[in-house]
């Protein structure tokens, strides 16, 4: 019997070597996922954002003050990527909008696969009344979560003032794949070395047009632009 | 710590094309991880060894990854200059030339804008 294959022949079955070119992204199936998630999204009449960030960089808080400045006029639904808890997902709840937490147990980022399944289940909480706008915030990592195409339709990546403005330069792959870039806590700048200049400089020279936002989601400086953008976004 | 599950991607898809082949054996991958891809080669090259294992089919496979020289467009000038990641063999004699920041080769600047580099591909398996 052949050693290899197991099949009974007496002469040793002969197993040719092939080459297989494939040229196939590692991602193809993060991918095809991802812009099936596309697909289902639009189809719920929305649009989705994924938000990216180092963990405490604001996240949740920019979350919580944009549903009170858009809730009577946007339908939100949001998606909360955290490694443990549900915490995330019921300070959303607590503003009155439907919040599926997905817990990864572990992984450092969401793919589009988890996402696909949390959708699901948000379609579920709209009870048939649908989405214009679906925020993804991501698992608290500005490393990996930059490989992942969820099916958003614009990325939009936070930094905050205490994490220092090297980070663009020190974490290039995150902030050259967004589409945005929100400046958080700008109610600390006068107890941080930071350098709204450089964090800028750095941000633009990895992706040459990127465009920069600065604000404080506790004192509500800048915040109109945020929401101007938002609304920009979905009048197209 | 993604490369695991990118590592775990690479594995699920030798299984469909060994299938799709008929092939019993996988000798030998050939994968590109671009400079600007975010993966780390060491990291990932761990994780596809260590999952291998528990396949019987790709038990043998030997991983080869190419990993292209940075490209990057100077802000200044408009050129394209391809500067090579620093090894930590070369630090000593960086921290004495003070080479860093790196600069543009053509007019000394250090505007440089990352230029493509993101890809993951699977470009190759040999199987039997």
């Amino acid at each position: 019997m052949c050693d290899t294959c197991g099949c009974q022949l007496h002469d040793h079955h002969h197993h040719d070597a092939k080459v297989v070119e494939v040229n196939r992204s590692l991602l193809e199936a993060n991918q095809k996922q991802a812009q099936s998630n596309r697909g289902h999204i639009e189809q719920m009449g929305a649009l989705a954002i994924n938000l990216i960030s180092s963990p405490g960089s604001g996240k949740t808080t920019l979350l919580e003050r944009t549903i009170e400045a858009l809730k009577d006029t946007v339908r939100i639904g949001v998606i909360e990527g955290d490694i443990e808890t549900e915490r995330d997902a019921d300070r959303i709840r607590a503003k009155g909008v439907p919040a599926v937490q997905l817990t990864t147990g572990g992984a450092c980022h969401l793919d589009a696969p988890m996402v696909h399944g949390g959708l699901h289940v948000l379609e579920h909480f709209a009870k048939g009344g649908g989405y214009d706008l679906i925020f993804i915030e991501n698992v608290g990592n500005l490393v990996c979560p930059a490989t992942f195409d969820l099916g958003e339709h614009r990325r939009v990546v936070l930094l905050s003032t205490p994490e220092g403005s090297d980070k663009p330069a020190k974490y290039p792959a995150t902030f050259r794949s967004a589409d945005l870039v929100l400046l958080t806590k700008t109610d600390l700048l006068p107890y941080f070395d930071f350098s709204v200049e450089e964090a800028v400089k750095e941000a633009q020279m990895l992706k040459p047009g990127l465009q920069i936002l600065s604000l404080s989601a506790t004192t509500g400086e800048g915040f109109e632009q945020w929401i101007e953008y938002l609304k920009n976004m979905l009048k197209k | 710590m993604h490369e695991l599950s990118l590592a775990q991607s690479l594995l699920d898809q030798l299984i469909d094309l060994a299938k799709e082949h008929h092939a019993v054996r996988i000798n030998r991958v050939s994968v590109t991880l671009g400079p600007f891809s975010g993966v780390v080669r060491d990291s990932f090259e761990f994780g596809f060894n260590a999952l291998k294992q528990s396949l019987e089919i790709a038990r043998g496979a030997e991983l080869e990854l190419e990993t292209p020289d940075p490209v990057y467009l100077c802000l200044d000038c408009g050129k394209v200059s391809v500067i090579p990641f620093s090894l930590p063999s070369d630090r000593l004699e960086l921290a004495m030339t003070s080479h860093y920041p790196k600069k543009c080769p053509w007019c000394c600047l250090n505007r440089l804008s990352p230029k493509g580099g993101t890809e993951l591909i699977l470009n190759q398996v040999e199987m039997e």
